[in-house]
């Protein structure tokens, strides 16, 4: 474990967490959290391609293509966002299947809602705003759950996961894509540069919100890495647990079975 | 280094390039929809061994779908690329088979009805493109298209059958192997005796 991670470990115990670099209050976060992507909400898909250069579309395909999503399945999209998954599950799922957008953010829901229906894809896909903390379904209910660069911004990623776990169906499998650490040194020194320096001034010229975007690097630098969201997903019950590095490690997805 | 960047994510690349142009491409084809419903919820798998890529296609009511997981489909057929160019003619499926040249794993039927959607596949460009250029411009285009298409195909053709017909004459000019070995047979016994008559004509000299 790292000694952020640490930091993070001993910030749990004391009813305490991080947003970004600082320490709060664990009840503080949610609204934090949700202050930043009522802002961001509007510019979050212009920003994504923009601070990825389009990579993260790439990113996401590989998710599906880890997911085995096959046509008839449920498949629950936590921290959906724009719904940039939730598009790739619909179109594979058909009527048969079932998408579900679920968020905690309204305004990011809204966003999501309106794209999905622009790409007519109605049919098959419900929204939900939810924790994921406490995930408002029956045990058992997903063949698949993707949570794509949402899970660092939870209060207890622990609860999260179990949560996960509990409404995954047995033979279903969660995937986590989120950001991670970069497995060589050059890279992280670049991307260091990249994300305190570029990121925030970007966030400023396009979205007019530096702070937001500050944030996100101090999150992604916050969250657990590769091994630790492992062994995370391993205690909150998964098996077979593996991670991809993606991109030098910049982004990893992680799977995890439920048997 | 090698999968640092993008080369690990080439295929999801192609992926993303592909899938948006074939679902225009069968848009285009105004019969398309209801042969699509015929195939409609079926996922086909092509892993093609030469060059290590498996491409599973879901088949839905609004477009194919493409992506490269390993998990079971209705239909997988596992091949390489020249002998799913083959394919194309179904009468060449037994001998691929039995040539090791192609294993087919689940339901043929599957394979058999991808292998005619995409064979029946017709796009209708002239209809696009009169949006942009309008029907008279568009038609003259497509007509122009068409015969271009015709030309080189009769030309394609036309090299096909001159090669065959090269190949077969140059057939009968060619020695038999049973000839070549005859021939050999005699240029060594040549070698043999002009060698024999030239220690002869030294020994006279010697004398």
């Amino acid at each position: 474990m790292t000694e952020q991670h640490q930091d993070a470990a001993a910030a749990a115990t004391d009813n305490t967490t991080h947003f970004g670099f600082k320490t709060i209050a664990a009840q503080e976060k949610v609204s934090m959290v949700a202050n930043v992507f009522h802002s961001v909400a509007a510019k979050y898909d212009v920003m994504n391609d923009l601070m990825s250069l389009g990579i993260h579309r790439l990113w996401k395909r590989f998710t599906i293509d880890c997911s085995g999503v096959r046509p008839g399945q449920k498949v629950l999209d936590l921290a959906g966002g724009t719904g940039d998954l939730t598009a790739l599950f619909s179109r594979r799922v058909g009527p048969t299947g079932q998408v579900i957008l679920a968020d905690i953010n309204e305004s990011m829901l809204n966003v999501g809602k309106d794209k999905l229906r622009d790409l007519g894809l109605v049919n098959n896909i419900s929204y939900v705003q939810a924790n994921a903390e406490a995930l408002p379904f029956a045990d058992n209910s997903f063949d698949i759950i993707t949570i794509a660069f949402g899970l660092r911004n939870v209060t207890d990623k622990d609860a999260a996961l179990r949560s996960m776990y509990r409404v995954l169906k047995p033979g279903g499998r969660l995937l986590v894509l989120e950001f991670s650490k970069p497995t060589e040194d050059w890279l992280s020194k670049v991307y260091d540069l990249y994300s305190f320096k570029l990121l925030p001034a970007m966030g400023q010229l396009v979205a007019n919100d530096r702070e937001s975007y500050q944030y996100l690097a101090e999150s992604i630098r916050m969250h657990p890495d590769q091994e630790t969201l492992k062994q995370m997903m391993d205690n909150a019950g998964f098996s077979q647990t593996s991670y991809h590095n993606l991109t030098g490690g910049i982004v990893a997805l992680h799977r995890g079975y439920k048997f | 280094m090698q999968s640092l960047l993008l080369p690990a994510l080439l295929p999801q690349l192609l992926l993303t390039i592909a899938e948006p142009v074939l679902n225009k491409i069968i848009s285009l084809d105004p019969d398309a929809a209801v042969r699509l419903q015929k195939l409609q919820g079926r996922q086909l798998a092509v892993e093609l061994t030469d060059v290590k890529l498996r491409l599973v296609f879901t088949a839905q009511a609004n477009g194919i779908w493409l992506d490269q997981h390993q998990e079971k489909v209705d239909c997988a057929v596992i091949t390489n690329l020249q002998s799913l160019r083959e394919l194309k003619d179904p009468s060449q499926l037994t001998r691929l088979i039995r040539e090791n040249a192609l294993d087919i794993e689940g339901d043929l039927q599957q394979l058999q009805q991808f292998n005619q959607f995409f064979a029946r596949l017709n796009p209708d460009w002239a209809e696009h493109l009169s949006g942009y250029i309008g029907d008279a411009a568009a038609h003259k285009v497509a007509l122009l298209f068409r015969q271009c298409q015709q030309l080189l195909q009769a030309r394609l053709t036309q090299s096909e059958q001159l090669l065959t017909e090269l190949a077969q004459d140059e057939l009968q000019l060619s020695p038999h192997p049973s000839e070549l070995q005859q021939f050999s047979q005699q240029v060594h016994q040549l070698e043999a005796r002009t060698e024999q008559l030239a220690r002869q004509i030294a020994s006279i000299k010697g004398n």
